[in-house]
C-alpha cells in the first residue's frame, strides 16, 4: 500500500512541477495539500499500530479499541485517496511538450550544464527521426527504378526453384573475347586490349586516340568497374600489372571516372549484355573531344576550370557537370 | 608533362614590374588558385669559337627549369637540341676553347607558380644582368598532351585572368611537320622561353625598371 501511496504521490508532484498550460494550478494546491492530509493519515495509521493497544481495563475493551481505531484511520486514509483521485483528474494533463515520454523526466535535472543529458538525448532523438524520413523517401525513389543487372531473381520463387545461374554469368572466355574485339573493329580510333590477371574476369585497357586511357574490369560480358586516366599517366603500377585502383592526377579524368560509373550503371538489359557494352563504348567514344567541345548550355569551355565532362546518354551531347541540369 | 604556352605580358599602364605582376598574382588568387612555390627558367649564352670566317657564329643556349631540376637542355636556335643532366654545365666549363660563355647574356626568369584545378601557371619577371626587363607567363594545361585539342580551352583560361592580352598560337606549335596533333613535350616549351628571352634581349631596356 506504501508502494502504492508514494506512486501516486509522485505523480501528482511531477504534474505539479511541469508548469503547462491546460493545467489546473488551484487542483494542484488542492491536490497538494490532499497529498498531505494523505501522508498523515498513512502515519497515523502506522503510528497506532506500533503503538499497540492502550491500556484499557479488560483485553475485550483494548482490543475493541484498538480495532475501531484502527478502523476510522483505515478509513480516512481511504477518503483522502480518493479526494486525491478525483483532484488529479481535475489537475489536467501536462502538454505533449515532452516528446520523449518517460525519459523527457531527464530535463528535470538541475545539474544541467555538467550532464547535458536531455538535450542530447533530444537531438539524437530527433536526428533518428529525421533520417529515418529521409531513408524512407530515399528507397521509394530507388524502388521505381530497379538497379538489378544480373537475371537472378530473387524473392519466394528463388526458394522453391533450385538456384541456377542465370546464362549470362556463365559465358565462356572465348565468346568475351570475340565480343570485345568485334567491338574493337567498329571504332577506328578506340583501341581495347584485354587481360585476364585474376581468373576469368577480363579486364580491358581502353585507349581513346591520345585523350584518355580508362581500364575496365568486367564479370564475364557485364561491366563491373571503370576508372579513367589521362593519356601521359601511368597505367602499370610498380610489379607491371595493370593499376586497377588508384585515382587520376587530373580533377578532369577524376570526374569523367565519376561519369563513366553513373554510365555503366546507366546502360543496362540484362539478358542482352553485349549490346550494353557496345552503348558504354560508344558513350565512351564520344570523349575523343573532351577538349575541343564547348559546353552545349552556357557555351565555354571552362566551368570552375573544368572542361564539359558530362555526355548525355542519348544525344552524347557535351555539358558541363553543373549545366546538366 | 601538358600542353604549355609561354607569352610575354605587357606592362600596366603605369606601373612597374613588380607592380605589375602583383596585380596578375591578385587576378589569380580571386580565381582561387593556389601559390605552389616558386620556379626559376634561366637560358645560358655561349659563343661557338673556331669558325671559318664569313660565316656568322652560332649560338648555343644551354637552358634549366626548375620544373626538371636535374636535367638541362642545350639548343642551337632553329637547330637540333640535347637533353643532358645537371653535369653538363661542367662539360661546357672543360669545352672553354670551343664554346666562349658571353656572361653579359644570361637571361632568367624567376616568380611564382600557381596551380587552379587542372592548370599550372608561372608569372616571372624576366631579368638580365639584374635589370628586369618583362613579365613572363607560362600557362600550363596538364591533362592534355595534343595542342591542338586544347588550344581554345586555354585561350578562354588565358582571358579570365590577363583580360585583352592573349598570345596567339605559339609558332612552335604550328611548324611541326605533322602540326598541332603532336604531342607536346618540355623542348617545346623551353623553345618559346628561347623566343621570349631572345625578344628580351633585343628590347633595349625599360625606363625606370632597375630592380
Amino acid at each position: 500500500m506504501t508502494v502504492f501511496m508514494r506512486r501516486s504521490s509522485q505523480r501528482a508532484k511531477k504534474m505539479a512541477d511541469a508548469m503547462n498550460v491546460g493545467v489546473n494550478l488551484e487542483a494542484f494546491s488542492q491536490a497538494i495539500s490532499a497529498i498531505q492530509a494523505l501522508r498523515s493519515s498513512v502515519t497515523r495509521v502506522f503510528d497506532s499500530l506500533k503503538d499497540g493497544m492502550k491500556n484499557k481495563e479488560t483485553l475485550e475493551g483494548r482490543e475493541k479499541v484498538f480495532i475501531t481505531e484502527f478502523q476510522d484511520n483505515l478509513q480516512s486514509v481511504n477518503r483522502d485517496l480518493n479526494e486525491l483521485e478525483r483532484l488529479s483528474t481535475l489537475v489536467g494533463r501536462p502538454s505533449e511538450s515532452h516528446p520523449l515520454h518517460n525519459s523527457g523526466l531527464l530535463s528535470l535535472d538541475p545539474v544541467q550544464d555538467k550532464t547535458p543529458l536531455y538535450s542530447q538525448l533530444l537531438q539524437a532523438y530527433k536526428w533518428s527521426n529525421k533520417l529515418q524520413y529521409h531513408a524512407g523517401l530515399a528507397s521509394s525513389l530507388l524502388n521505381q527504378q530497379s538497379l538489378k543487372r544480373s537475371a537472378n531473381q530473387m524473392g519466394a520463387s528463388a526458394k522453391r526453384r533450385p538456384k541456377v545461374q542465370p546464362s549470362t554469368l556463365v559465358l565462356p572466355p572465348q565468346y568475351v573475347d570475340d565480343v570485345i574485339s568485334r567491338i574493337g573493329r567498329m571504332f577506328p580510333d578506340m583501341s581495347i586490349e584485354l587481360f585476364r590477371p585474376n581468373g576469368t574476369s577480363a579486364v580491358l585497357l581502353v585507349t581513346l586516340g591520345k585523350v584518355l586511357k580508362t581500364i575496365v574490369v568486367m564479370r564475364s560480358l557485364f561491366i563491373d568497374r571503370t576508372i579513367v586516366r589521362g593519356f601521359n599517366e601511368n597505367v602499370y603500377s610498380e610489379d607491371g600489372k595493370l593499376d586497377i585502383w588508384s585515382k587520376s592526377n587530373y580533377q578532369v579524368f577524376q570526374k569523367v571516372t565519376d561519369h563513366a560509373t553513373t554510365a555503366l550503371l546507366h546502360y543496362q538489359l540484362p539478358q542482352m549484355p553485349d549490346v550494353v557494352v557496345r552503348s558504354f563504348m560508344t558513350w565512351l567514344r564520344s570523349y575523343i573531344k573532351l577538349f575541343q567541345t564547348p559546353c552545349q548550355r552556357c557555351g565555354k569551355f571552362l566551368q570552375e576550370g573544368l572542361p564539359p565532362t558530362w555526355r548525355d546518354f542519348r544525344t552524347l551531347e557535351a555539358f558541363h557537370d553543373t549545366c546538366r541540369q | 608533362m601538358g600542353v604549355t604556352c609561354v607569352c610575354q605580358v605587357p606592362l600596366a599602364e603605369g606601373k612597374s614590374v613588380q607592380q605589375t605582376i602583383d596585380i596578375l598574382h591578385k587576378k589569380l588568387e580571386q580565381l582561387s588558385a593556389v601559390k605552389q612555390g616558386n620556379f626559376t627558367v634561366d637560358c645560358e649564352t655561349y659563343h661557338a669559337t673556331g669558325n671559318a670566317s664569313g660565316q656568322p657564329t652560332k649560338l648555343l643556349y644551354v637552358m634549366h627549369n626548375s620544373e626538371t631540376p636535374l636535367s638541362c637542355l642545350a639548343l642551337f636556335e632553329g637547330g637540333p637540341c640535347l637533353t643532358a643532366d645537371g653535369n653538363f654545365d661542367v662539360l661546357m666549363i672543360k669545352l672553354k676553347s670551343h664554346f666562349q660563355n658571353a656572361k653579359g647574356h644570361k637571361v632568367e626568369s624567376r616568380g611564382s607558380r600557381y596551380r587552379y584545378c587542372d592548370f599550372l601557371i608561372k608569372v616571372g619577371a624576366v631579368t638580365m644582368s639584374s635589370s628586369a626587363r618583362g613579365i613572363s607567363v607560362e600557362v600550363e594545361y596538364c591533362p592534355c598532351v595534343v595542342p591542338g585539342d586544347c588550344w581554345n580551352l586555354m585561350k578562354e583560361f588565358m582571358q579570365s585572368f590577363l583580360g585583352p592580352s592573349i598570345p596567339e598560337l605559339p609558332s612552335v606549335f604550328a611548324t611541326k611537320p605533322e602540326g598541332l596533333y603532336v604531342p607536346a613535350d618540355c623542348v617545346d616549351t623551353m623553345t618559346q622561353y628561347l623566343e621570349l628571352f631572345s625578344k628580351v634581349r633585343k628590347q633595349q631596356v625599360l625606363p625606370g625598371t632597375t630592380r
